[in-house]
């Protein structure tokens, strides 16, 4: 191992944080994650939110799993991900569930679905245990804020074309004249999340970044 | 002198760290251990968390009483009601009633004062139709369960003091229904726990 | 202490009107990697509902007498999630020595079981509702039978939508996506069901 390879350089890390934004979106590029997506994507806090508890579990476990990486025997690996990153879910739940009630309320069983969330396991197995800690954290980082912004832009338009308003931490941003008095409800419901996202990705698709099947 | 010491001393070290590693049960132990910190974490954030937790919900709870009982102050849950403080005192007590309405389950919180009449009652959750069964959650329809007491509670045609919505007899028949069964219920249950 | 809501209700609800995959969104990722063949999709529900009644009840006896008495209920994320890993390890090592085909055509979807979010989340939900082992156990199949049985469905449309001409942006997920926002609309007509 040459030492020049190792070293740590910031281009490296705002690399790793780069990756996480566009070519390796976790949504609409690598699709994964979609269950929290659709679910909570109903308003713009509630994206905030899990978004911000995405990136705490994703930084908390893949900083102990890259940390750990070198004394983790290969049998068990999985399960040992799994209880680092079931940790770091129940304190973040524990947390909101004191701190933070009204959003606990509306994320609901999502929040402890983070658990099972392909991303966070994806990334443990794919990157943490193969990287040094800081570049661990940069993908975290990276992934997280990738996985929080398509969550904002699903959001954006479920929330705006469902409710006729844009509504951030209980003030209203702005509201459309005649939408919010008769709002296209459909977009807040189920089949609106289906439609919303899977548009974006043909969009995605066709700005030349997702993979074609 | 001195380098050879250290380099036995590290020489010794990794031939243990080795013979751990290889151990058959390497594995095994390693996920103990890694399960027995994560549990002991979580219980340590969960005492952190436990008092603001339970504050929470006490506030939720009586914030959904006061609507009831204005003069709230304190509440003792009694495993299937509730007992209501309010200066120093019990001034009555809250439970949840529900029935099979038109378009599912209702749940109605029902609050009775100490004498066991109504004091007032409002509707948590139903999927009545909109615009017919949906209105028992109006004060004109609740409103008449004020004051009653368990055998006037029913609908006029059964000759209660309950006038049911127009169109939508099956919703108010349910309401009704619930809330004079689970009262009578309550109201032993109470008596047997005084 | 139980939810007190009758089998047959927790039972088609769970199928057709809290559909798993097209009200809750859980189940998803399997929805759109396996569903382009009938076959597969069977098996693959067929499977997915097995280990969530197997799932279901353990972590329902485990709430009911371990996590609600010793009043350790933050628990339950990390003890479930190890609960499933177990079970799927199990199930796929008892599957592999008995039907080697069956074993091979699931391939890699039997571990991902268990990050499946409808086998955790089935476990969730009956924490959530206070269902009792009976009551989980008949919320697990129900939910178990909706998630395959829109499974079935997908896989019919989409091998019909593979002879089609799909615009090159849309083709493969996105138009999977647009189908399924038509089915759970078409599911929305249940809910006035029960």
């Amino acid at each position: 191992m040459t030492k020049a390879t190792d070293k740590l350089t910031a281009k490296k890390f705002w690399r790793e944080v780069l990756k996480g934004f566009v070519i390796a979106n976790p949504v609409f590029v690598l699709v994964l994650g979609l269950c929290p997506t659709l679910a909570v994507t109903v308003s713009l806090d509630n994206a905030l939110g899990m978004g911000a508890g995405v990136i705490f579990v994703l930084m908390g476990s893949n900083l102990i799993i890259s940390l750990i990486r070198k004394i983790t025997p290969k049998l068990v690996r999985i399960p040992v991900y799994i209880v680092v990153i079931a940790t770091f879910v129940t304190i973040l739940s524990l947390v909101f569930e004191a701190y933070l009630p009204p959003l606990y309320e509306s994320l609901g069983i999502y929040l402890a679905l983070i658990v099972v969330n392909c991303i966070i396991l994806g990334r443990a197995e794919a990157f943490a245990s193969k990287n040094t800690i800081i570049l661990s954290i940069a993908d975290a980082i990276g992934i997280g804020i990738g996985f929080t912004i398509s969550m904002l832009i699903v959001s954006f338009f479920r929330e705006v074309l469902g409710t006729g308003q844009l509504t951030i931490f209980g003030r209203t941003l702005f509201s459309i004249p005649v939408l919010s008095e008769s709002p296209l409800t459909f977009f807040i419901m189920p089949p609106g999340a289906f439609l919303v996202l899977g548009l974006l990705l043909a969009l995605f698709r066709w700005l030349g970044v997702l993979k074609n099947e | 002198m001195q380098n050879n010491v250290k380099n036995n001393k590290e020489k010794r070290r990794g031939l243990i760290a080795v013979k751990i590693l290889e151990n058959k049960f390497y594995p095994l132990y390693f996920l103990i251990i890694i399960v027995f910190v994560a549990v002991s974490l979580v219980m340590v954030v969960n005492n952190v968390t436990r008092g603001k937790i339970i504050a929470e919900r006490d506030a939720a709870i009586i914030s959904q009483f006061k609507v009831i009982f204005s003069e709230i102050e304190d509440y003792k849950f009694r495993e299937e009601y509730y007992e209501i403080y309010g200066d120093g005192d019990v001034i009555g007590y809250t439970f949840i009633a529900t029935g099979q309405g038109y378009g599912g389950e209702i749940s109605i919180l029902v609050g009775i004062n100490t004498d066991f009449t109504v004091k007032k009652i409002t509707i948590i959750t139903n999927t009545e139709t909109p615009g017919l069964g949906a209105k028992i959650t109006e004060n004109f329809f609740t409103d008449q369960f004020a004051g009653l007491s368990s055998k006037d509670i029913s609908i006029t045609r059964n000759g209660g003091k309950i006038d049911a919505i127009t169109g939508a007899t099956i919703s108010s028949r349910a309401v009704t229904d619930a809330v004079k069964s689970e009262l009578e219920a309550k109201i032993e249950k109470i008596k047997g726990d005084n | 202490m139980n939810s007190n809501a009758s089998l047959v209700t927790i039972f088609i609800g769970m199928v057709i009107i809290n559909n798993m995959v097209l009200t809750k969104f859980l189940g998803l990722c399997p929805f759109f990697g396996v569903s382009k063949k009938l076959s597969n999709a069977i098996s693959m529900g067929v499977a997915v509902t097995f280990v969530m009644l197997l799932a279901a009840t353990a972590t329902s006896v485990i709430y009911n007498y371990i996590l609600v008495p010793y009043e350790i209920k933050f628990m339950n994320i990390i003890i479930y999630i190890l609960v499933i890993a177990t079970l799927v390890q199990i199930v796929e090592i008892t599957i592999r020595r008995t039907n080697i085909a069956l074993y091979n055509a699931l391939g890699i979807y039997l571990p991902l079981i268990t990050t499946n979010c409808a086998v955790l989340g089935i476990t969730l939900i009956n924490a959530n509702n206070n269902y009792s082992i009976v009551q989980s156990m008949v919320s697990a199949v129900g939910g178990g039978l909706g998630f395959t049985l829109v499974l079935i469905i997908m896989s019919g449309i989409r091998e019909r939508l593979e002879l089609g001409e799909t615009p090159k942006s849309l083709r493969g997920l996105p138009i999977a996506f647009v189908t399924a926002a038509l089915l759970a609309l078409a599911f929305m007509g249940f809910s006035g069901l029960l």
